[in-house]
């Protein structure tokens, strides 16, 4: 019976459900202290001193670290970053957002460290800041890090025929800006961390998406060897890439080390809100059609605001860039996708990554386009769908692409042909689709040992961290398959850096794929392993040996032996197959990100979505009654966690696409907790809501990721069904009432219904 | 900074004395639900709390005559789920029923509510409405303040720091009186109101305005009503045109707030929206009183 | 001030006190801070792991107990006002046989968790609504009920089909996988 194809339950499931399965959260450590950090209450401001004894004579008070006394040690680099080492554990003598850590107090108690942190007086010089990705473009614009004066954080560009001459014969040019504002991922868990230094090396737990990062980034940090840091992580209780890369690791291991003694940090909830967000973007989208709907170029340039630190946003946009096209085929391109520093949050991945500011654009404008043209938008679509066999602008021939089913499917749920329910009084109602690509992280590199032990069981190693979305089942699936047993028989623990191999991230959509290729590889090693062991222990010819159903079979005799029988009669220890995915291409490894040309992607994500709506036209309310979301996924491991990853993207895409926005004022952030910041409630789960994922159909065909593959989709979705329902366009996310309300009035709308 | 003490008098007489003794100090702790909040925000940072939960005869739901008396320390959901406030003041039962979620509600109280001045919460536009008055008691005795007065600004009302409100009295009317509560949110469903619309008629036999009154909470720092608007309905039939002038009446008389959940102008327009929707549905045969 | 009798053993000395819970069925009694959070002593001294804290400010749920049956975010409750109540976690909804409850089973059975930090809360809140008198035995009651427990997976039409399988009701809407 292959596992793949079943719902495996989690083999903790009971656990969950009662609450004692284990997150950082619940770690606690002997002798531990606790640190708290003392924020910057200005968003760009010298440092000119800290006084730290009224803080210090805080009953339980340890010690108050700042970021001059990290500076000054000359057996710390306090900057982390990668690819850009630009952020400082503490700020160091300049605080560049509201809200970044200036120092941090550590106390016999979380109560003392609370108490303590406000009593630290930093004397501020402000200097002037910028909180918008454009303004901090300009020349002129404040200037958050000197080593970067244009405030560039990342630049990408590509050319693809000859888009100049393609927009001006063109029949009809569209140009629209579309905004999409920050957001908060907001993990339940919030970011938990635990240094100890007392053991000799560095042990850390951590509730990330990437314990290797951390130990790479930490080992740098501190000029140990490879191997000297270990990070730890349990259940991570939700990421949505809050917890990609490294967060405030270096903060609590640099306390840790200040205090002689094991240091937590919890961040309280404002916190978690400072210290990543997703990236507010604004993209500028020109398209140029034929008046039979064909589109013949397009340019788009696209800024993300990277906030004060780089994250991965010297990367993160080129991959923006290679999103930007959109899953159309377009002989004429010009595109251009720049990352800029300003004196707001860090920016970093944010489930549908740097995709759904892109998918906003394109999907809005191509409903705009439609109407202009009088096309049937679905047409329209399918007239420019990007097939099998079409050249990408990075000049890949593409292949492995299944949009003409990704849109039958949104026609077929949606009921596209037939009218909308009638709207009540006062009230409109529309439907709108859309649909995106995006590439998968790469290069990228997932390592995974399979280890047999003598009671018959294999020892799954793998750094994939289990964020809720059910890596673990799926990957001791694929695996059991991969090796021909059970995957009762197969034991995996948590990522320990110490014991499970190197692995980039779990984020991107990438573990199923990656890490799945991975472990494929490392079942045939362990198989190649056992069949010379019985080879050896028979004397036989290896490649005569047959390995399956947990047995080594004799070529001649026929006699059959478990692999724990293999074990025992050969007296070995324990049998190890190794396997690694690492392919050698990618975004980085091109030559130049001005000219970006090359396979950026082992393959390409591609969702959609569908929505119908109801507007109220008095209160500009836009209510989604009905959402289908789908996407491609070579090979469904389990149908239950696939449909819960597409309703997954629905709801939470529309949290963003409904009322989620980071607001600021005079450079701080005005609404960091869940009740001025909120995300859908069950109630605002559509009435329906429905999902698919569709498969190849055939046994070779290549896993896809699914965990964010419709939420590019939902926004767009949404307010072309907002455009359907009213004609009026709204370019900027998200679609308040407020917002909807006053585009009705430049719109004109049924006066005489609401009067 | 040290954990405050908790103290938890016997009597009301004994709250008072407390708070008397230390007015600077003290904070008077029903369900705690908003005060907790504020203190782990570092908002206040009492010396000690006066609990009123060992208080005998403070919550409770009775009735006398045509007085519904509701004990301060009545939590939202006994409010909300009373069988006798549903059955006189079901507007008032509504309100309390779509306050924050079922946890705030299990423990928030009525008083603790009113006390506590919140501009965007449901329950006092409700109260304030149906002519409620709240009673409170201090070292000075005590008096009958009408929940429409009680509020005097952000989180402010004419309450002593040593005054504590006892119970709220709703007048039950006889027939002829329909009552609504619309709570209309901006963001997810869980969102508190952009805008909150009391409002309740007693109509005399012909079916013509005896008394309206409209309470709007959220849209100011006290509750917004407006009494010329109220008068000039005297009389009139209820209709789409009364309800489209008293609405028109309460937006141009509305000096907005803004905040998260909208801006000043959108609230201006929503008071108009909401106030109509919400005296329109006493133009409709049947009763109606749940939420938009 | 005229103190009365009964109110002077109230009367605390000094920052910290003792409260008796009855927690889980087993009655606790413990010293705690005045002003620590009845969630704060349940995690930091009571070894309760199902009760997290993720807001602060008692809106997502994820810090939910049952108080006297009740649900409650325990986050923004004082220790003190728990003080001879009846606590019930989610450790505390399986049976004496150690077996899950018909509300965990259900959520197990239908696979309703994705990372699972607020799923206790929502089980303990959907026992909660089950048990209310007041509160419709359907989905949309129970839905109602779990308006105020956030979860940022999505998960929601997943719990709801347990919940349809807790009422005997048909899943609005399953979806296709």
């Amino acid at each position: 019976m292959p596992e793949v194809g079943s719902d495996r339950r989690m083999h903790d499931a009971e656990e969950r459900v009662v609450g004692t399965v284990p997150f950082v959260l619940d770690v606690r450590v002997d002798g531990m202290a606790h640190a708290k950090a003392v924020r910057s209450p200005f968003p760009h401001a010298r440092i000119r001193s800290v006084r730290t004894d009224d803080a210090l004579a805080v009953p339980g008070v340890l010690l108050v670290l700042t970021g001059a006394d990290l500076d000054a040690d000359p057996e710390v680099n306090p900057y982390y970053g990668s690819p850009r080492p630009d952020q400082p554990a503490l700020a160091i003598g300049k605080a560049r957002y509201a809200g970044e850590p200036v120092a941090v107090v550590v106390a016999e108690t979380a109560a003392a460290a609370a108490a303590a942190a406000p009593l630290v007086e930093v004397d501020y010089e402000e200097l002037p800041h910028v909180v918008d990705a454009n303004e901090a473009a300009r020349p002129g614009a404040p200037v958050v890090h000197d080593a970067w004066p244009d405030n560039g954080c990342g630049s990408w560009r590509v050319r693809h025929g000859d888009p100049d001459a393609a927009l001006a014969s063109a029949d009809r040019v569209y140009t629209g800006v579309y905004h999409s504002p920050s957001a908060s991922h907001v993990p339940m868990e919030p970011m938990v961390c635990i240094a100890d230094w007392t053991g000799g090396g560095l042990e850390v737990w951590s509730a990330t998406q990437a314990p290797h990062a951390v130990r790479e980034a930490l080992e740098k940090m501190f000029a140990v060897p490879p191997g000297g840091v270990r990070v730890r992580t349990l259940n991570v209780g939700g990421g949505y890439g809050a917890k990609t890369q490294v967060k405030i690791e270096p903060l609590v291991a640099c306390a840790a080390r200040a205090a002689g003694r094991p240091v937590r940090m919890e961040l309280a909830r404002d916190e978690v809100f400072l210290t990543a967000a997703k990236h507010a973007a604004t993209v500028e989208l020109t398209t140029g059609v034929r008046d039979d709907g064909t589109i013949v170029a397009r340019r788009v340039k696209v800024n993300y605001n990277a906030g004060a630190y780089a994250l991965s946003s010297p990367i993160a946009s080129g991959q923006g860039l290679t999103r930007a096209n959109g899953p159309y085929t377009i002989p004429n391109v010009a595109i251009e996708s720049v990352a800029t520093y300003t004196n707001t949050v860090p920016s970093c991945p944010f489930r549908g990554a740097m995709t759904s500011q892109l998918a906003f654009a394109y999907e809005s404008q191509l409903d705009d386009i439609a109407a202009d043209l009088g096309m049937d938008p679905l047409e329209l679509r399918r007239k420019n769908l990007l097939r099998d066999g079409e050249v990408y602008p990075t000049g890949e021939v593409m292949h492995d692409l299944h949009y003409d089913e990704l849109l039958d499917d949104l026609e077929r749920a949606i009921d596209w042909g037939g009218p909308p329910e009638p709207a009540p009084p006062g009230k409109a109602r529309g439907k709108g689709i859309a649909i995106m690509l995006k590439n998968t992280l790469t290069p990228t590199r997932s390592e995974a040992r399979l280890r047999l032990v003598p009671d018959g069981r294999v020892h799954l190693d793998s750094s994939t961290v289990e964020l809720g979305q059910g890596s673990h089942p799926t990957l001791l699936q694929l695996t059991a398959d991969h090796l021909g047993i059970s995957a009762d028989r197969l034991v995996r623990g948590f990522p320990d850096t110490a014991h499970t191999p190197y692995d980039t991230t779990t984020s991107s959509s990438r573990s199923t794929h990656a890490m799945g290729t991975a472990l494929e590889r490392a079942a045939a090693d362990l198989k190649r392993r056992l069949r010379a062991l019985a080879a050896d222990h028979w004397g036989v010819p290896a490649e005569e040996v047959e390995v399956a159903d947990g047995h080594v079979a004799h070529p001649g005799t026929g006699e059959r032996l478990p692999w724990e029988g293999l074990l025992a009669a050969t007296g070995t220890g324990e049998v190890v197959g190794e396997g690694v995915f690492a392919p050698d291409f990618g975004l980085t490894l091109l030559e130049d990100p001005h000219d970006v040309r090359g396979r950026v992607t082992v393959h390409w994500h591609q969702g959609g979505a569908a929505a119908e709506v109801e507007v109220d036209l008095e209160t500009g309310r836009v209510e989604v009654l009905r959402m289908h979301a789908n996407c491609y996924a070579g090979r469904v491991v389990s149908p239950l966690r696939v449909r819960q990853q597409n309703q997954g993207c629905a709801v939470f895409g529309l949290g963003p696409t409904l009322f989620e926005e980071l607001h600021y004022q005079d450079g701080t952030l005005t609404n960091p907790n869940l009740s001025d910041y909120m995300i859908p409630s069950i109630l605002d789960v559509p009435a329906v809501i429905t999902s698919s994922a569709l498969e190849a159909g055939d046994e070779s065909a290549e896993l896809h990721g699914v965990g964010e593959m419709a939420l590019p989709a939902v926004a767009p979705a949404v307010a072309n069904a907002l455009f359907a329902a009213t004609g009026t366009r709204i370019d900027r996310l998200p679609l308040t009432p407020e917002r909807v309300l006053r585009a009705l009035g430049e719109h004109d709308p049924v006066k005489e219904e609401t009067g | 900074m040290t954990a405050p003490v908790v103290r938890e008098p016997g009597s009301t007489r004994e709250a008072c004395a407390l708070l008397a003794a230390d007015p600077w100090g003290t904070k008077v702790v029903s369900g705690g639900t908003a005060l907790v909040l504020m203190m782990r925000q570092g908002l206040v940072a009492p010396q000690s709390l006066v609990a009123l939960w060992r208080i005998p005869g403070l919550a409770g739901i009775t009735r006398a005559g045509d007085v519904l008396r509701i004990g301060a320390t009545t939590t939202l959901a006994e409010v909300a789920a009373s069988p006798l406030v549903r059955s006189v003041a079901p507007s008032l039962a509504h309100a309390c029923s779509v306050v924050g979620n079922p946890r705030i509600r299990n423990v928030a109280t009525l008083g603790g509510n009113l006390a506590e001045a919140d501009y965007a919460s449901d329950p006092p536009a409700a109260l304030a409405s149906l002519g409620a008055r709240c009673h409170a008691t201090g070292p000075d005795g005590t008096r009958e303040i009408p929940v429409r007065d009680l509020v005097t600004g952000f989180y402010e009302t004419v309450l002593d720091h040593a005054e504590l409100i006892t119970h709220v009295d709703v007048p039950i009317a006889g027939p002829g009186r329909r009552a609504t509560y619309l709570k209309y949110r901006t963001r997810s469903s869980e969102d508190r109101p952009c805008v909150g619309v009391a409002a309740r008629l007693d109509a005399d036999e012909r079916g013509r305005v005896r008394e309206l009154d409209v309470v709007v909470a959220a849209v100011a720092p006290t509750l917004h009503r407006v009494p010329a608007a109220l008068d000039a309905a005297a009389g009139r039939a209820v209709d789409d045109a009364l309800a489209g002038e008293v609405a028109r009446s309460y937006a141009e008389a509305v000096e907005p707030l803004e905040d998260a959940r909208g801006s000043a102008w959108y609230r201006r327009r929503m008071v108009e929206v909401l106030v109509r929707r919400a005296v329109q549905r006493f133009t409709a045969p049947e009763e109606v009183v749940r939420s938009a | 001030m005229t103190a009365e009798p009964e109110v002077a053993d109230a009367v605390p000395s000094g920052s910290t006190r003792t409260v008796t819970l009855r927690l889980n069925g087993e009655t606790r009694t413990v010293e705690i801070d005045q002003a620590a959070t009845l969630l704060q002593v349940l995690r930091d001294q009571l070894g309760i792991t199902s009760a997290r804290s993720a807001c602060g400010i008692g809106v997502c749920g994820a810090c939910t107990v049952l108080v006297d049956g009740k649900v409650t975010s325990s986050c923004i409750m004082l220790a003190a006002q728990a003080h001879d109540r009846e606590i019930t976690t989610g450790e505390g909804l399986r049976l004496p046989s150690g077996e899950l409850s018909a509300v965990q089973r259900a959520f197990v059975d239908r696979g309703a968790y994705q990372c699972s930090f607020c799923i206790p809360a929502m089980v303990l809140t959907v026992h909660a609504a089950l048990q209310d008198p007041e509160a419709g035995r359907d989905v949309e009651s129970v839905r109602e009920y779990l308006a105020g427990n956030l979860c940022r997976c999505g998960t929601y039409p997943t719990i709801l089909e347990a919940v349809a399988d807790l009422v005997g009701a048909e899943p609005a809407d399953g979806g296709a996988a």
